[in-house]
């Protein structure tokens, strides 16, 4: 999986425009009646679940599972919508705000049930986006190589650990590269918000050549490794499911604030078979659907649990530190392309010096 | 049983409700317009002011402009929670810096500027409000207008509008169901009066003609005027009625009663000449009957018409003309002169031409019958504003002291002469309701002078009434 996935990416570095998906299929356990196509940016094993678990309700059913990076995922989607074209029937992505791009340009489809209606209102846009998953950015690390009062669990002791032993850190932590992970220039462009604290980040990045990598699965496969010591801004649901396989990470929810994500899903406006798709989506929404993503999937559920083995604040999730991404059009600006590519610039130019080393 | 119309309470009611529903749509149909007004107001100064924020955003680099759309400006217009938003900012060039290349600006032809200019316009199909504002930058190898042009579709205004506009329905039709109540307990209160009136009415005896005395309101009081004015003239005339029944019973009555007994003397009277006699007197009562029921005919006819007939002009040399030949039997049992003396060619009054003819004759047979021995003059003159009709006759005529109670009915001047006291009554009846009087007098020469005097029409009146006579 893993294997196709650098290799996609690989191919998105030569030729960004058309990616090349990996695509999994999974039967219908019965007789097939229907075929429903989700466009994703999410990790097949995290997703696994929540197919076979809606399989079991709806045995006719064959899904195929086109995988993508995020960005690849946006240009997709936004292709067939221009282009007027049928494409997926679900497009799900942690990259939020690609979402509300298409869904302002008028492609996505509506739908309100009394399930996207119980969805908090953080995590709906227009009846058209819909958060289904809660995923924390966290801070990981590697157990046995961060003494246990060196772990950092505010960004301030982050920075102080960085300023403190340049050397001991150099090459050694890792983040999202964000100008091809959607998720990293998220909530990058979420702490740059918190200017004074994101500004001394990126400086502390810079002088330990902090290492960029496209998708949480590397970085987390690295950490594991020892490979890095610790990894800034990591999608908790991927890090704790890493962990929980046995990982010997550590996972910390930041303690001056976090951000949080909720992973989209939407319905583009030329699905072939909107039914399919609606039913899909109220699964995902669904008591059930949510009893999966929280126990099997993402771990961390909308209602702010969080699963045990990862350090949380004292005061919990529920508390003011809590900066949820708000699905809505606020997230327009972050994919303003002046925005993007001035921020862009400014987080290169604060990284020089740390080399990309791209993908392995 | 009277035909009966629509109900005066539900025709109100119904008008009402018309007027007051036609009142609501049309304030419905104001208030939309005003909503949809003042909902673009309230969301362009939004719009307006996130296209600021984005045009503060604007800097200049060497050689090229800059923008960094603010994530607030975003947020200033995600307070319509559901709207998309589209937006682009191009250099004085005119090439697009950031946002959609194919979104137009909502100036038309004027040239850039910083004032903000809106519009209304469509994108991708979407129908949006636009705002295109500019910024003059300035700069190493960069001077002109920056321009940014933001646009968003209508939802949060539309909805806005639809509630402003829900709001100000209920409170019109809230006003109008409160105007409809109220109007109808005004009315139900105001035609209160006209129950009572009917009720008042209706619980009359059938005998009782007094005016009906209710306070009504003005409205209402002139239809009790009408009704009084109406049983006035009811009574009026069953009083009438009754009186002359009673005068007929009472004059009828006495020569019946003395008929007879004339005639009981008849059938007992042996000898011839008392029984020739006695028939002479018979016929002499028969006759006198006579008269007495055709004066009573006339008299009952002159109060009729008096009552019926509308009044025209009435000239009256040829009806008094006409009456006296009538009156006049062709042979009398005396030598009487009979005279007419116009002393005018026509003497024109508004009257009734039967009664008038019918008093001057009945005059004129009182005279022959009470006096006149040897000379009966008819004289016609005017006196000012009056038309005089004389009635002169050479006997005793009524002693002064009579003049006053001989036109009171049953009353004769004498007593004992053969016929009835109703002849000068009806003539005194007949020149009140004209408008005349009556009166009497000794003349220069002794003569007795019954004077019948009555308006003239004025010329002007004279000529309408003819021309109205002619029509």
């Amino acid at each position: 999986m893993r294997a196709v996935l650098t290799l996609l990416a690989a191919c998105l570095l030569a030729a960004p425009i058309r990616a090349q998906d990996a695509v999994t299929t999974f039967p219908a356990p019965g007789t097939e009646r229907q075929v429903l196509t989700l466009d994703t940016a999410t990790d097949l094993s995290a997703f696994e679940p929540l197919i076979r678990d809606f399989q079991r309700i709806a045995p006719d059913v064959t899904i195929r599972y086109r995988e993508f990076v995020t960005n690849a995922l946006f240009q997709q989607a936004r292709g067939e919508c221009y282009a007027e074209r049928a494409g997926a029937d679900l497009v799900i992505t942690s990259s939020v705000d690609h979402l509300v791009v298409l869904s302002n340009a008028g492609c996505a489809l509506a739908h309100r049930s009394p399930e996207t209606l119980a969805a908090p209102g953080w995590t709906r846009w227009r009846d058209e986006v819909f958060g289904f998953t809660f995923e924390p950015a966290v801070i990981v690390y590697n157990r046995a190589l961060l003494k246990p009062e060196e772990v950092p669990r505010t960004r301030l002791d982050l920075i102080e650990l960085m300023r403190e032993q340049p050397a001991r850190f150099a090459g050694r932590i890792g983040g999202y590269d964000i100008a091809r992970s959607g998720i990293g220039y998220l909530f990058a462009a979420f702490d740059a918000r918190n200017a004074l604290i994101y500004g001394r980040l990126i400086e502390g990045f810079g002088r330990t050549r902090l290492l960029t990598r496209c998708c949480s699965s590397d970085l987390i496969e690295e950490l594991g490794k020892g490979e890095l010591f610790i990894g800034y801004n990591i999608l908790g649901s991927y890090a704790y499911s890493a962990q929980k396989a046995g990982a010997p990470i550590g996972i910390v929810i930041p303690h001056d604030y976090v951000l949080a994500l909720s992973r989209g899903v939407m319905i583009p406006a030329r699905t072939r078979q909107p039914d399919l798709a609606k039913r899909f989506l109220d699964y995902l929404l669904s008591q059930r659907g949510q009893r999966v993503v929280q126990q099997e999937a993402f771990f961390f559920g909308l209602n702010g649990s969080v699963p045990e083995g990862v350090e949380a604040p004292p005061g919990g999730l529920t508390s003011g530190m809590l900066r949820p991404i708000v699905i809505g059009p606020g997230l327009l600006p972050t994919q303003d392309r002046a925005k993007r590519e001035r921020f862009l610039r400014e987080w290169q130019n604060a990284l020089q010096g740390a080399e990309p080393r791209g993908l392995q | 049983m009277t035909p009966r119309g629509p109900s005066l309470y539900g025709r109100l009611a119904g008008v009402i409700t018309v007027v007051l529903a036609i009142g609501a749509l049309v304030l419905g149909w104001a208030a939309w317009l005003y909503a949809r007004v003042a909902a673009d107001e309230a969301y362009d100064r939004l719009l307006v002011g996130a296209a600021l924020q984005i045009a503060e955003s604007v800097a200049t680099e060497p050689g090229r402009v800059t923008v960094d759309p603010p994530i607030s400006a975003f947020e200033t217009l995600a307070l319509a929670t559901d709207d998309r938003i589209f937006y682009r900012v191009t250099d004085p060039a005119g090439d697009s810096l950031t946002g959609q290349d194919d979104l137009a600006s909502a100036r038309k032809q004027d040239r850039p500027g910083r004032e903000p200019v809106l519009a209304d316009g469509t994108y991708r199909g979407f129908p949006v409000r636009i705002v295109t504002l500019g910024r003059y930058v300035t700069g190493p190898g960069v001077d002109g207008w920056v321009e940014v042009t933001l646009a968003q579709t209508r939802l949060a205004r539309l909805d806005l509008a639809r509630d402003l506009t829900l709001k100000s329905l209920l409170l019109v039709l809230g006003m109008s169901v409160l105007a409809l109540v109220a109007l109808l307990l005004a009315v139900r209160v105001a035609l209160r009066p006209l129950q009572a009136v009917q009720a008042a009415i209706a619980a009359r005896d059938p005998k009782d003609l007094q005016p009906v005395e209710i306070e009504a309101p003005r409205e209402v009081a002139m239809l009790v005027d009408s009704i009084n004015h109406f049983l006035g003239r009811l009574a009026e005339r069953v009083g009438g009625m009754e009186r002359f029944i009673a005068d007929a019973a009472h004059q009828i009555r006495t020569p019946l009663t003395a008929l007879a007994a004339q005639v009981d003397l008849l059938s007992t009277e042996s000898r011839a000449d008392r029984r020739r006699q006695q028939t002479a007197r018979v016929r002499e009562r028969i006759e006198q009957l006579g008269r007495l029921t055709s004066q009573l005919l006339s008299h009952a006819m002159v109060i009729h018409r008096r009552e019926v007939v509308q009044l025209g002009p009435v000239d009256l040399v040829p009806v008094a003309q006409a009456a006296l030949k009538e009156a006049v039997p062709l042979s009398l049992d005396r030598d009487i002169r009979v005279v007419f003396e116009p002393a005018e060619p026509s003497l024109v009054i508004r009257g009734d031409r039967v009664s008038i003819g019918e008093v001057i004759a009945n005059a004129v047979h009182n005279a022959i019958r009470h006096g006149a021995p040897g000379l009966l003059a008819l004289r016609l003159s005017r006196d000012g504003e009056e038309a005089v009709v004389e009635i002169v006759d050479d006997g005793p005529g009524i002693p002064p002291a009579d003049w006053e109670e001989v036109v009171k009915p049953f009353v004769r001047g004498d007593s004992e002469a053969a016929g009835s006291g109703l002849g000068l009554t009806i003539v005194a009846d007949v020149v009140l309701a004209h408008g005349g009087r009556l009166t009497f007098r000794q003349d220069a020469s002794g003569h007795f002078v019954v004077s019948l005097r009555f308006p003239l029409l004025s010329p002007a009146e004279d000529a309408k009434a003819l021309t109205e006579d002619a029509a």
